[in-house]
Protein backbone atom coordinates (compact mmCIF):
# COMPACT_ATOMS: atom_id res chain seq x y z
CA UNK A 1 0.00 0.00 0.00
CA UNK A 2 1.79 3.08 -1.19
CA UNK A 3 1.29 6.71 -0.43
CA UNK A 4 -0.92 7.28 -3.48
CA UNK A 5 -3.42 4.71 -2.34
CA UNK A 6 -3.47 6.10 1.19
CA UNK A 7 -4.25 9.58 -0.09
CA UNK A 8 -6.87 8.16 -2.44
CA UNK A 9 -8.53 6.17 0.32
CA UNK A 10 -8.66 9.14 2.64
CA UNK A 11 -10.24 11.18 -0.10
CA UNK A 12 -12.71 8.48 -1.09
CA UNK A 13 -13.66 7.80 2.53
CA UNK A 14 -15.48 11.11 2.68
CA UNK A 15 -17.26 10.39 -0.58
CA UNK A 16 -18.34 6.93 0.47
CA UNK A 17 -19.41 8.15 3.86
CA UNK A 18 -21.48 10.93 2.34
CA UNK A 19 -23.07 8.48 -0.10
CA UNK A 20 -24.05 6.44 2.92
CA UNK A 21 -25.36 9.47 4.77
CA UNK A 22 -27.22 10.96 1.81
CA UNK A 23 -28.47 7.86 0.00
CA UNK A 24 -28.17 4.56 1.87
CA UNK A 25 -29.29 5.88 5.24
CA UNK A 26 -32.32 7.82 3.95
CA UNK A 27 -33.29 4.79 1.86
CA UNK A 28 -33.01 2.59 4.93
CA UNK A 29 -35.06 4.91 7.11
CA UNK A 30 -37.72 5.55 4.47
CA UNK A 31 -38.08 1.87 3.57
CA UNK A 32 -38.06 0.71 7.14
CA UNK A 33 -40.69 3.14 8.38
CA UNK A 34 -42.97 2.50 5.41
CA UNK A 35 -42.33 -1.22 5.76
CA UNK A 36 -43.16 -1.17 9.44
CA UNK A 37 -46.52 0.46 8.75
CA UNK A 38 -47.22 -2.23 6.14
CA UNK A 39 -46.10 -4.92 8.60
CA UNK A 40 -48.43 -3.60 11.30
CA UNK A 41 -51.32 -3.50 8.86
CA UNK A 42 -50.60 -7.03 7.62
CA UNK A 43 -50.29 -8.35 11.17
CA UNK A 44 -53.55 -6.73 12.26
CA UNK A 45 -55.33 -7.94 9.14
CA UNK A 46 -54.41 -11.48 10.16
CA UNK A 47 -55.38 -11.00 13.80
CA UNK A 48 -58.62 -9.10 13.22
CA UNK A 49 -60.00 -12.07 11.27
CA UNK A 50 -61.33 -10.28 8.21
CA UNK A 51 -61.38 -13.26 5.78
CA UNK A 52 -60.83 -11.50 2.44
CA UNK A 53 -58.15 -9.21 3.78
CA UNK A 54 -56.43 -12.08 5.52
CA UNK A 55 -56.13 -14.06 2.30
CA UNK A 56 -54.95 -11.03 0.39
CA UNK A 57 -52.13 -10.22 2.78
CA UNK A 58 -51.06 -13.87 2.82
CA UNK A 59 -50.61 -13.80 -0.94
CA UNK A 60 -48.56 -10.62 -0.57
CA UNK A 61 -46.29 -12.10 2.06
CA UNK A 62 -45.93 -15.28 0.06
CA UNK A 63 -44.88 -13.51 -3.16
CA UNK A 64 -42.47 -11.09 -1.55
CA UNK A 65 -40.78 -13.68 0.62
CA UNK A 66 -40.41 -16.21 -2.15
CA UNK A 67 -38.85 -14.04 -4.86
CA UNK A 68 -35.36 -12.48 -4.74
CA UNK A 69 -35.18 -8.80 -4.00
CA UNK A 70 -32.92 -8.15 -6.96
CA UNK A 71 -35.53 -9.65 -9.30
CA UNK A 72 -38.18 -7.40 -7.72
CA UNK A 73 -35.91 -4.40 -8.21
CA UNK A 74 -35.39 -5.28 -11.88
CA UNK A 75 -39.13 -5.71 -12.39
CA UNK A 76 -39.90 -2.33 -10.87
CA UNK A 77 -37.05 -0.32 -12.37
CA UNK A 78 -36.57 -1.96 -15.78
CA UNK A 79 -39.92 -3.69 -16.23
CA UNK A 80 -42.58 -1.23 -15.13
CA UNK A 81 -41.60 1.46 -17.69
CA UNK A 82 -42.82 -0.89 -20.45
CA UNK A 83 -46.34 -0.56 -19.03
CA UNK A 84 -45.91 3.16 -18.59
CA UNK A 85 -44.89 3.39 -14.95
CA UNK A 86 -41.59 5.13 -14.54
CA UNK A 87 -39.94 5.32 -11.14
CA UNK A 88 -36.48 6.70 -10.54
CA UNK A 89 -33.77 4.63 -8.85
CA UNK A 90 -34.50 5.82 -5.34
CA UNK A 91 -38.26 5.42 -5.63
CA UNK A 92 -37.89 1.92 -7.10
CA UNK A 93 -35.59 0.85 -4.30
CA UNK A 94 -37.85 2.47 -1.70
CA UNK A 95 -40.92 0.67 -3.04
CA UNK A 96 -39.26 -2.75 -3.24
CA UNK A 97 -37.54 -2.50 0.11
CA UNK A 98 -40.66 -1.26 1.91
CA UNK A 99 -42.62 -4.20 0.55
CA UNK A 100 -39.86 -6.53 1.61
CA UNK A 101 -39.66 -5.15 5.15
CA UNK A 102 -43.45 -5.23 5.33
CA UNK A 103 -43.58 -8.91 4.44
CA UNK A 104 -40.73 -10.09 6.62
CA UNK A 105 -41.56 -7.99 9.66
CA UNK A 106 -45.28 -8.74 9.57
CA UNK A 107 -44.59 -12.14 11.08
CA UNK A 108 -42.41 -10.60 13.77
CA UNK A 109 -45.08 -8.04 14.59
CA UNK A 110 -47.88 -10.62 14.54
CA UNK A 111 -46.04 -12.89 16.95
CA UNK A 112 -45.26 -9.92 19.19
CA UNK A 113 -48.89 -8.77 19.25
CA UNK A 114 -50.00 -12.28 20.11
CA UNK A 115 -47.42 -12.43 22.89
CA UNK A 116 -49.33 -9.75 24.80
CA UNK A 117 -51.73 -11.68 27.07
CA UNK A 118 -55.22 -11.70 25.58
CA UNK A 119 -56.54 -10.79 29.04
CA UNK A 120 -55.24 -7.25 28.54
CA UNK A 121 -57.43 -6.91 25.47
CA UNK A 122 -60.39 -8.13 27.52
CA UNK A 123 -59.53 -5.64 30.23
CA UNK A 124 -59.53 -2.90 27.60
CA UNK A 125 -62.98 -3.97 26.45
CA UNK A 126 -64.22 -3.87 30.04
CA UNK A 127 -62.71 -0.41 30.31
CA UNK A 128 -64.89 0.66 27.39
CA UNK A 129 -62.17 0.74 24.74
CA UNK A 130 -62.75 -0.42 21.17
CA UNK A 131 -60.50 -3.00 19.46
CA UNK A 132 -58.48 -0.28 17.72
CA UNK A 133 -58.15 1.87 20.83
CA UNK A 134 -56.92 -1.17 22.72
CA UNK A 135 -54.39 -1.89 19.99
CA UNK A 136 -53.07 1.65 19.90
CA UNK A 137 -52.91 2.34 23.62
CA UNK A 138 -52.11 -1.03 25.15
CA UNK A 139 -51.30 -3.90 22.82
CA UNK A 140 -49.07 -2.43 20.09
CA UNK A 141 -46.78 -0.47 22.44
CA UNK A 142 -46.03 -3.68 24.32
CA UNK A 143 -45.77 -5.70 21.13
CA UNK A 144 -43.21 -3.31 19.65
CA UNK A 145 -41.13 -3.66 22.77
CA UNK A 146 -41.08 -7.42 22.31
CA UNK A 147 -40.47 -7.02 18.60
CA UNK A 148 -37.63 -4.56 19.11
CA UNK A 149 -34.67 -6.98 18.98
CA UNK A 150 -35.85 -8.83 15.85
CA UNK A 151 -36.82 -5.52 14.22
CA UNK A 152 -33.35 -4.19 14.95
CA UNK A 153 -32.04 -7.24 13.16
CA UNK A 154 -34.18 -6.36 10.16
CA UNK A 155 -33.05 -2.74 10.01
CA UNK A 156 -29.40 -3.77 10.16
CA UNK A 157 -30.08 -6.30 7.42
CA UNK A 158 -31.78 -3.58 5.43
CA UNK A 159 -28.76 -1.24 5.62
CA UNK A 160 -26.76 -3.91 3.86
CA UNK A 161 -29.54 -4.76 1.42
CA UNK A 162 -29.55 -1.17 0.18
CA UNK A 163 -26.37 -2.12 -1.66
CA UNK A 164 -28.63 -4.10 -4.02
CA UNK A 165 -30.00 -0.79 -5.24
CA UNK A 166 -26.64 -0.46 -6.97
CA UNK A 167 -28.14 -2.69 -9.65
CA UNK A 168 -30.82 -0.12 -10.48
CA UNK A 169 -28.34 2.71 -10.91
CA UNK A 170 -28.69 4.22 -7.46
CA UNK A 171 -25.44 5.88 -6.51
CA UNK A 172 -25.09 4.64 -2.98
CA UNK A 173 -22.02 3.45 -1.09
CA UNK A 174 -21.11 0.50 -3.30
CA UNK A 175 -21.74 2.35 -6.56
CA UNK A 176 -19.60 5.24 -5.38
CA UNK A 177 -16.74 2.87 -4.56
CA UNK A 178 -17.19 1.15 -7.90
CA UNK A 179 -16.98 4.45 -9.76
CA UNK A 180 -13.80 5.53 -8.05
CA UNK A 181 -12.21 2.12 -8.52
CA UNK A 182 -13.09 2.08 -12.20
CA UNK A 183 -10.90 5.13 -12.55
CA UNK A 184 -7.99 4.08 -10.36
CA UNK A 185 -8.15 0.27 -10.58
CA UNK A 186 -7.74 -0.06 -6.80
CA UNK A 187 -10.69 -2.43 -6.55
CA UNK A 188 -9.40 -4.32 -3.57
CA UNK A 189 -8.91 -1.27 -1.37
CA UNK A 190 -12.06 0.53 -2.41
CA UNK A 191 -14.31 -2.45 -1.88
CA UNK A 192 -12.62 -2.98 1.46
CA UNK A 193 -13.39 0.63 2.26
CA UNK A 194 -17.03 0.22 1.17
CA UNK A 195 -17.26 -2.74 3.52
CA UNK A 196 -15.80 -0.61 6.29
CA UNK A 197 -18.45 2.06 5.74
CA UNK A 198 -21.24 -0.52 6.07
CA UNK A 199 -19.49 -1.82 9.16
CA UNK A 200 -19.49 1.66 10.69
CA UNK A 201 -23.16 2.32 9.94
CA UNK A 202 -24.27 -1.05 11.26
CA UNK A 203 -22.09 -0.73 14.35
CA UNK A 204 -23.71 2.58 15.20
CA UNK A 205 -27.13 0.96 14.82
CA UNK A 206 -26.04 -1.91 17.05
CA UNK A 207 -24.99 0.53 19.76
CA UNK A 208 -28.26 2.45 19.44
CA UNK A 209 -30.17 -0.83 19.73
CA UNK A 210 -28.40 -1.68 22.98
CA UNK A 211 -29.10 1.73 24.48
CA UNK A 212 -32.72 1.77 23.34
CA UNK A 213 -33.34 -1.67 24.78
CA UNK A 214 -32.06 -0.53 28.14
CA UNK A 215 -34.25 2.56 28.01
CA UNK A 216 -37.31 0.45 27.17
CA UNK A 217 -36.50 -1.93 30.00
CA UNK A 218 -36.63 0.91 32.50
CA UNK A 219 -40.17 1.71 31.47
CA UNK A 220 -41.86 -1.44 32.64
CA UNK B 1 -81.24 -4.14 39.71
CA UNK B 2 -79.52 -6.96 37.84
CA UNK B 3 -81.17 -10.12 36.65
CA UNK B 4 -79.93 -13.05 34.59
CA UNK B 5 -82.63 -14.92 32.74
CA UNK B 6 -82.23 -18.37 31.21
CA UNK B 7 -78.55 -18.17 30.39
CA UNK B 8 -77.27 -21.14 28.39
CA UNK B 9 -73.85 -21.90 27.03
CA UNK B 10 -72.10 -24.92 25.57
CA UNK B 11 -68.61 -25.38 24.27
CA UNK B 12 -69.16 -28.05 21.61
CA UNK B 13 -70.85 -31.00 23.32
CA UNK B 14 -69.89 -29.73 26.73
CA UNK B 15 -72.83 -27.93 28.31
CA UNK B 16 -71.41 -25.37 30.70
CA UNK B 17 -74.51 -23.39 31.63
CA UNK B 18 -77.97 -24.90 31.53
CA UNK B 19 -80.67 -22.36 32.01
CA UNK B 20 -79.24 -20.22 34.78
CA UNK B 21 -81.36 -17.44 36.24
CA UNK B 22 -80.25 -15.19 39.06
CA UNK B 23 -81.43 -11.95 40.60
CA UNK B 24 -79.14 -9.45 42.27
CA UNK B 25 -80.45 -6.52 44.26
CA UNK B 26 -78.78 -3.17 44.69
CA UNK B 27 -76.11 -3.35 47.39
CA UNK B 28 -75.97 -7.13 47.26
CA UNK B 29 -72.67 -8.90 47.49
CA UNK B 30 -73.27 -12.20 45.77
CA UNK B 31 -70.66 -14.92 46.25
CA UNK B 32 -70.78 -17.66 43.65
CA UNK B 33 -69.28 -20.87 45.01
CA UNK B 34 -68.89 -24.26 43.43
CA UNK B 35 -66.38 -26.85 42.29
CA UNK B 36 -64.13 -26.22 39.29
CA UNK B 37 -65.95 -26.64 36.00
CA UNK B 38 -69.30 -25.79 37.50
CA UNK B 39 -69.78 -22.87 35.11
CA UNK B 40 -69.42 -20.04 37.57
CA UNK B 41 -66.62 -18.26 35.71
CA UNK B 42 -68.45 -18.73 32.40
CA UNK B 43 -71.54 -17.13 33.89
CA UNK B 44 -69.51 -14.15 35.03
CA UNK B 45 -67.72 -13.84 31.70
CA UNK B 46 -71.05 -13.97 29.89
CA UNK B 47 -72.23 -11.14 32.12
CA UNK B 48 -69.15 -9.14 31.11
CA UNK B 49 -69.75 -9.94 27.42
CA UNK B 50 -66.34 -11.60 27.33
CA UNK B 51 -67.87 -14.96 26.42
CA UNK B 52 -70.89 -14.98 24.18
CA UNK B 53 -73.74 -17.00 25.69
CA UNK B 54 -75.80 -19.23 23.42
CA UNK B 55 -78.94 -17.59 24.74
CA UNK B 56 -80.15 -15.63 27.70
CA UNK B 57 -80.91 -12.11 28.73
CA UNK B 58 -79.63 -9.75 31.32
CA UNK B 59 -81.85 -7.09 32.76
CA UNK B 60 -80.23 -4.08 34.31
CA UNK B 61 -82.35 -1.35 35.78
CA UNK B 62 -85.21 -2.33 33.52
CA UNK B 63 -83.13 -2.43 30.37
CA UNK B 64 -82.82 -5.74 28.60
CA UNK B 65 -79.56 -6.94 27.08
CA UNK B 66 -79.34 -10.07 24.94
CA UNK B 67 -76.32 -12.07 26.07
CA UNK B 68 -75.99 -13.68 22.65
CA UNK B 69 -75.85 -10.57 20.52
CA UNK B 70 -75.63 -6.89 21.22
CA UNK B 71 -75.09 -3.78 19.14
CA UNK B 72 -71.77 -2.08 19.71
CA UNK B 73 -73.58 1.03 20.90
CA UNK B 74 -75.49 -0.87 23.56
CA UNK B 75 -72.36 -2.79 24.48
CA UNK B 76 -70.49 0.43 25.17
CA UNK B 77 -73.35 1.69 27.28
CA UNK B 78 -73.54 -1.60 29.18
CA UNK B 79 -69.81 -1.79 29.76
CA UNK B 80 -69.73 1.70 31.18
CA UNK B 81 -71.98 0.44 33.97
CA UNK B 82 -70.15 -2.78 34.76
CA UNK B 83 -66.64 -3.24 36.15
CA UNK B 84 -64.69 -6.46 35.81
CA UNK B 85 -61.83 -7.78 37.94
CA UNK B 86 -59.88 -10.74 36.56
CA UNK B 87 -58.27 -13.69 38.24
CA UNK B 88 -54.86 -12.78 36.87
CA UNK B 89 -55.26 -9.01 37.12
CA UNK B 90 -54.63 -8.25 33.41
CA UNK B 91 -53.06 -4.90 34.15
CA UNK B 92 -51.73 -2.99 31.14
CA UNK B 93 -48.01 -3.74 31.13
CA UNK B 94 -47.08 -0.47 29.43
CA UNK B 95 -48.91 1.74 31.91
CA UNK B 96 -48.15 2.73 35.47
CA UNK B 97 -50.63 1.99 38.24
CA UNK B 98 -52.15 5.42 37.65
CA UNK B 99 -52.14 4.93 33.89
CA UNK B 100 -54.00 1.67 34.33
CA UNK B 101 -56.72 3.35 36.34
CA UNK B 102 -57.12 6.37 34.07
CA UNK B 103 -56.96 4.78 30.60
CA UNK B 104 -60.67 4.02 30.43
CA UNK B 105 -61.47 7.56 31.52
CA UNK B 106 -59.17 9.37 29.12
CA UNK B 107 -59.60 7.15 26.07
CA UNK B 108 -63.07 5.68 26.26
CA UNK B 109 -64.71 8.62 28.03
CA UNK B 110 -62.53 11.38 26.62
CA UNK B 111 -62.05 12.85 30.06
CA UNK B 112 -59.40 15.48 30.56
CA UNK B 113 -56.13 13.93 31.70
CA UNK B 114 -55.84 16.08 34.79
CA UNK B 115 -59.31 15.28 36.00
CA UNK B 116 -58.84 11.58 35.30
CA UNK B 117 -55.59 11.56 37.25
CA UNK B 118 -57.30 13.19 40.18
CA UNK B 119 -59.89 10.41 40.21
CA UNK B 120 -57.18 7.80 39.69
CA UNK B 121 -55.09 9.03 42.59
CA UNK B 122 -58.06 9.06 44.89
CA UNK B 123 -58.97 5.49 43.96
CA UNK B 124 -55.42 4.25 44.37
CA UNK B 125 -55.34 5.82 47.80
CA UNK B 126 -58.60 4.11 48.58
CA UNK B 127 -57.08 0.70 47.83
CA UNK B 128 -53.99 1.62 49.86
CA UNK B 129 -51.60 2.28 47.00
CA UNK B 130 -51.23 6.04 47.20
CA UNK B 131 -47.47 5.61 47.30
CA UNK B 132 -47.31 3.34 44.26
CA UNK B 133 -49.05 5.39 41.58
CA UNK B 134 -45.96 5.61 39.35
CA UNK B 135 -45.07 1.92 39.57
CA UNK B 136 -45.36 -0.34 36.56
CA UNK B 137 -47.26 -3.61 37.11
CA UNK B 138 -44.05 -5.67 36.94
CA UNK B 139 -42.79 -3.79 39.99
CA UNK B 140 -45.88 -4.56 42.08
CA UNK B 141 -46.72 -7.69 44.05
CA UNK B 142 -49.70 -9.79 43.03
CA UNK B 143 -51.83 -8.35 45.79
CA UNK B 144 -50.90 -4.82 44.80
CA UNK B 145 -51.62 -5.55 41.16
CA UNK B 146 -55.05 -6.87 42.02
CA UNK B 147 -55.77 -3.78 44.09
CA UNK B 148 -54.79 -1.61 41.12
CA UNK B 149 -57.16 -3.71 39.02
CA UNK B 150 -59.94 -3.05 41.51
CA UNK B 151 -59.23 0.67 41.41
CA UNK B 152 -59.35 0.45 37.61
CA UNK B 153 -62.72 -1.27 37.74
CA UNK B 154 -63.99 1.46 40.08
CA UNK B 155 -62.73 4.32 37.92
CA UNK B 156 -65.70 4.43 35.60
CA UNK B 157 -68.01 4.40 38.61
CA UNK B 158 -69.93 1.26 37.60
CA UNK B 159 -73.23 0.12 39.06
CA UNK B 160 -71.96 -3.38 39.59
CA UNK B 161 -68.52 -4.99 39.75
CA UNK B 162 -67.88 -8.56 38.68
CA UNK B 163 -64.97 -10.39 40.33
CA UNK B 164 -63.63 -13.56 38.74
CA UNK B 165 -61.75 -15.45 41.45
CA UNK B 166 -59.88 -12.32 42.51
CA UNK B 167 -57.57 -14.08 44.94
CA UNK B 168 -56.96 -17.42 43.23
CA UNK B 169 -53.69 -16.33 41.65
CA UNK B 170 -52.30 -14.86 44.86
CA UNK B 171 -49.98 -16.08 47.57
CA UNK B 172 -52.02 -16.96 50.66
CA UNK B 173 -50.26 -14.11 52.44
CA UNK B 174 -51.55 -11.59 49.93
CA UNK B 175 -55.18 -12.66 49.68
CA UNK B 176 -56.03 -10.76 52.86
CA UNK B 177 -55.15 -7.33 51.51
CA UNK B 178 -57.31 -7.89 48.44
CA UNK B 179 -60.24 -9.31 50.35
CA UNK B 180 -60.07 -6.38 52.74
CA UNK B 181 -60.42 -3.97 49.85
CA UNK B 182 -63.40 -5.90 48.51
CA UNK B 183 -64.95 -5.92 51.97
CA UNK B 184 -64.46 -2.18 52.16
CA UNK B 185 -66.35 -1.81 48.88
CA UNK B 186 -69.10 -4.02 50.26
CA UNK B 187 -69.33 -1.73 53.28
CA UNK B 188 -69.65 1.20 50.87
CA UNK B 189 -72.72 -0.50 49.44
CA UNK B 190 -71.31 -1.31 46.01
CA UNK B 191 -73.13 -4.12 44.25
CA UNK B 192 -70.80 -7.01 43.51
CA UNK B 193 -70.82 -10.52 42.15
CA UNK B 194 -67.79 -12.48 43.31
CA UNK B 195 -66.83 -15.89 41.99
CA UNK B 196 -64.60 -17.29 44.69
CA UNK B 197 -63.20 -20.27 46.52
CA UNK B 198 -62.73 -18.31 49.73
CA UNK B 199 -65.36 -19.76 52.04
CA UNK B 200 -64.50 -17.43 54.89
CA UNK B 201 -64.87 -14.43 52.64
CA UNK B 202 -68.23 -15.66 51.37
CA UNK B 203 -69.40 -16.22 54.90
CA UNK B 204 -68.30 -12.87 56.25
CA UNK B 205 -68.76 -10.46 53.37
CA UNK B 206 -71.43 -11.86 51.06
CA UNK B 207 -75.07 -11.03 51.57
CA UNK B 208 -76.09 -13.83 49.28
CA UNK B 209 -74.42 -17.09 48.34
CA UNK B 210 -75.04 -19.02 45.15
CA UNK B 211 -73.81 -22.58 44.84
CA UNK B 212 -73.31 -23.89 41.32
CA UNK B 213 -72.58 -27.33 39.95
CA UNK B 214 -72.72 -28.80 36.43
CA UNK B 215 -73.90 -25.52 34.97
CA UNK B 216 -76.83 -25.15 37.30
CA UNK B 217 -77.60 -23.22 40.43
CA UNK B 218 -78.00 -25.84 43.16
CA UNK B 219 -78.73 -23.46 45.99
CA UNK B 220 -79.28 -19.76 46.38
CA UNK B 221 -79.47 -18.48 49.90
CA UNK B 222 -78.52 -15.73 52.29
CA UNK B 223 -74.94 -16.12 53.46
CA UNK B 224 -75.97 -16.87 57.00
CA UNK B 225 -78.51 -19.52 56.05
CA UNK B 226 -76.17 -21.00 53.45
CA UNK B 227 -73.45 -21.81 55.94
CA UNK B 228 -75.48 -22.55 59.04
CA UNK B 229 -78.45 -24.25 57.50
CA UNK B 230 -77.85 -25.32 53.88
CA UNK B 231 -80.87 -26.68 52.07
CA UNK B 232 -79.46 -28.99 49.42
CA UNK B 233 -77.57 -32.19 50.25
CA UNK B 234 -74.91 -31.34 47.70
CA UNK B 235 -74.32 -27.98 49.35
CA UNK B 236 -73.96 -29.59 52.73
CA UNK B 237 -71.41 -31.99 51.32
CA UNK B 238 -69.48 -29.17 49.65
CA UNK B 239 -69.33 -27.08 52.81
CA UNK B 240 -68.39 -30.10 54.88
CA UNK B 241 -65.57 -31.12 52.54
CA UNK B 242 -64.31 -27.58 52.11
CA UNK B 243 -63.96 -27.19 55.84
CA UNK B 244 -62.84 -30.76 56.51
CA UNK B 245 -59.17 -29.94 56.12
CA UNK B 246 -59.34 -27.30 58.81
CA UNK B 247 -61.25 -29.58 61.13
CA UNK B 248 -58.83 -32.44 60.60
CA UNK B 249 -55.91 -30.24 61.55
CA UNK B 250 -57.63 -29.22 64.72
CA UNK B 251 -58.18 -32.85 65.68
CA UNK B 252 -54.83 -34.44 64.95
CA UNK B 253 -52.93 -31.47 66.26
CA UNK B 254 -50.19 -31.90 63.68
CA UNK B 255 -50.64 -28.29 62.71
CA UNK B 256 -49.58 -28.76 59.09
Amino acid sequence: MNERIVTELIESFGKLFMAGLKVSLPLTIASFSTGLVIALFVALAQIAKIPVLKRLVRVYVWIIRCTPMIVQLFIVYFGLPSIGIRLNSFASAWLVMSLSVGAYCSETVRAAIQSVPVGQLEACYCDGLTFWQAMIHVIIPQALRTAFPPLSNSIIGLVKDTSLAYSVALVEILATAQRIAARTYDYFWLYMEAGLIYLIFCSVLTIIQGKAEKALERRR
Amino acid sequence: MLEFKHVRKSFGDNVVLRDVSLKVDKGDVVAILGPSGSGKTTLLRAAGYLTKADSGTLIMDGEEYNLNSISSKNLRKYRSRVGFVFQNFNLYGNKTALGNVTLGLTVARKMEKKKAEEIGKKLLEKVGLGDRIDFYPSKLSGGQQQRVAIARALATNPDVILFDEPTSALDPELTGEVLNVIKQLADDGITMIVVTHEMEFARKVATKVVFMENGEIVEENTAEEFFSNPKADRTREFIYKSLAWERKNEHDGSGI
